[in-house]
């Protein structure tokens, strides 16, 4: 077996634990039956490329988005907690190149990542599927924006767990980071009803970028807009998982 | 003897700092090899130099004859490493933490099985096997790490001092351990602070302090070569003061009181000063009860040594 393959392996099976599974669905399953229904007197519907979808199938496939960000959590912990129990070193003392760890952490996130998204596609489908028109051109923008989101934040997790020590630092830096990528972006609710401050910033933030492929995905209506948003999530993903990679092969032991 | 660690002028600087001064290694194949020296001295950074975690600022590193510093890879696919720092998975068990670094390695599962309940055995691990690593003692968990390298093949093993924690039967047993893999063939690179296991279990030891080797060889011939002092111990039964008035003016020998007086001499050349401490008891009646010599231990060679190159770097 490769390397890598040997590596994605052992990162699996270190953490993907029972508690962090269950995590993975209770969670969005609150958000799309309990949040979903419960703000649809709020926001009784959105206007996607001239359809009408209810509130409950907007969130649900926000939570898609939402849940790939989350998920790859896991390739910053990871790499932290490797740090932290001695483990970064005994396997760069072994038969592995940093690349080849760097690339099996992406290559785990990106299994996680889409696994969390199929997981919240048959979870949310009752949800949306009066509204949603896969076809087989907008089936593979889903899977483009799963891999694609998970190499964006898993590479963000990794940049942030190489460039902290304390467990202080590294909690407060991805919590934070993560709750204002969640929540200055159209997961959860449109841009539209947002002040203008507000709605600008919605779209320096790449979860949105994510969110309106996976709607368009799902919904149909791959327009220019979202062609362009996927070049922009293209070009991100790549920076910064050269970002992530070079900075993982400056660490010192 | 085929040469299996070749260094030469291995050097390692941090800013201002020589971590590793142009240090010379030759270590053969099937040895085990003991690298002594304090706190600080420069035994990790060596180690991790040697297992090319680090790069060397200067001098050339060979391995089993492949150039380490062109072929990292290469090399780190036949050796085996217990650093010092502990490294677990916290949330898996031991069992699976042993059969998951085997097939991390691309042991097959099935022989990673089997080699995991040897080790267990050999290790006294059994009882832990569903313990998960977070909730095991250090002593537990060093023993695991320690086991878990020998999940994979490897010709050379760098144990980085591998018994902190242990208890002495623990300890006692690892060294056995290591015994029977270097005599089937295993070259052990061992770094400890206790250094009757070092004179226990290695061929050969080099002693390093402030990043520079002082001293190179067998146990037996450096406490030959560097083991100046010998003690030996005279018991009498004669009182502490009769007997301190009798040998009154010899140097370099001590009387203390105990079940009658106990002398000590401690010197270079015990003999002579034997000789005359004999002469004295006898003309002044003082009778011999007991005699013991004690040659100089690897623990005092190192201290002396240590202290030699302190005084000489201060001069």
């Amino acid at each position: 077996m490769h390397p890598i393959l040997r590596l994605i392996n052992r990162n699996l099976t270190v953490s993907l634990n029972p508690g962090f599974l269950i995590w993975q669905v209770i969670f969005p399953l609150i958000y799309i039956f309990v949040v979903g229904y419960a703000y649809t007197s709020l926001i009784p519907g959105v206007t996607l490329n001239g359809v009408e979808v209810g509130y409950p199938a907007y969130l649900a496939t926000g939570m898609i988005g939402f849940n790939i960000m989350n998920s790859t959590l896991v390739s910053g912990l990871i790499i932290w907690n490797d740090r932290r129990h001695g483990m970064f070193e005994q396997i760069m003392s072994g038969p592995f190149t940093r690349m080849q760890y760097i690339l099996a952490n992406i290559c785990t996130i990106g299994v996680v990542g889409t696994m969390s998204a199929a997981l919240i596609v048959a979870v949310g489908f009752p949800v949306f599927h009066e509204s949603a028109e896969f076809t087989a051109y907008t089936a593979p923008v889903i899977v483009f924006a799963a891999v694609v989101g998970s190499v964006i934040f898993g590479s963000l997790a990794s940049i942030i767990s190489t460039r902290l020590s304390s467990s202080e630092g590294f909690n407060v830096v991805i919590n934070t980071t993560f709750i204002f990528l969640a929540f200055a972006s159209t997961a959860f609710y449109p841009a539209e009803g947002a002040p203008e401050g507000l709605a600008t910033v919605f779209y320096f933030n790449p979860l949105t970028y994510l969110v309106d492929t996976i709607r368009a995905g799902v919904f149909g209506g791959v327009t220019h807009l979202v062609l362009a948003e996927m070049a922009a999530l293209s070009a991100l993903a790549a920076t910064l998982f050269v970002v992530a990679a070079r900075l993982m092969t400056r660490l010192d032991f | 003897m085929v040469e299996c660690i070749s260094a030469s002028a291995l050097s390692k600087t941090y800013g201002d700092t020589r971590a590793v001064d142009r240090i010379d290694l030759s270590i053969d194949r099937g040895q085990a090899f003991g690298f002594l020296g304090s706190n600080g001295a420069g035994k990790s950074t060596t180690i991790k130099m040697l297992t090319t975690l680090i790069r060397p600022t200067g001098g050339s590193l060979s391995i089993f004859g492949v150039d380490a510093l062109r072929e990292p890879l290469r090399v780190r696919r036949r050796i085996g490493v217990v650093l010092q720092q502990p490294s677990y998975e916290p949330t898996l068990s031991v069992e699976k933490a042993l059969v998951k670094y085997g097939m991390m390695w691309g042991v097959p599962r099935g022989e990673c099985r089997r080699r995991a309940e040897r080790l267990m055995d050999d290790f006294d691990i059994a009882d832990l096997r569903r313990k998960r690593n977070e909730d095991l003692s250090i002593g537990q968990r060093r023993r695991v790490q320690v086991a878990r390298e020998f999940m994979h093949e490897m010709d050379l093993l760098f144990l980085d001092e591998p018994t902190v924690g242990l208890d002495p039967e623990a300890r006692r047993s690892m060294l056995d351990y290591l015994k029977r893999k270097v005599a089937s063939g295993l070259t052990v690179f061992y770094t400890t602070h206790v250094l009757s296991e070092a004179d226990y279990l290695c061929d050969n030891i080099a002693i390093i302090q402030k990043g520079r080797i002082l001293a190179s060889d067998t146990p037996a011939a450096l406490k030959k070569r560097l083991g100046r002092r010998k003690t030996i111990t005279l018991r009498t039964n004669a009182g502490e003061a009769a007997v301190a008035d009798a040998l009154a003016g010899v140097g370099e020998c001590a009387v203390r009181a105990g079940m009658g007086a106990r002398i000590i001499i401690e010197s270079a050349q015990p003999e002579s000063i034997l000789i005359e401490v004999l002469g004295r008891l006898s003309r002044s009646g003082i009778k011999m009860r007991e005699i013991s010599a004690e040659a100089a231990s690897l623990e005092e060679i190192f201290l002396e040594t240590i202290h030699d190159a302190s005084h000489t770097a201060a001069d």
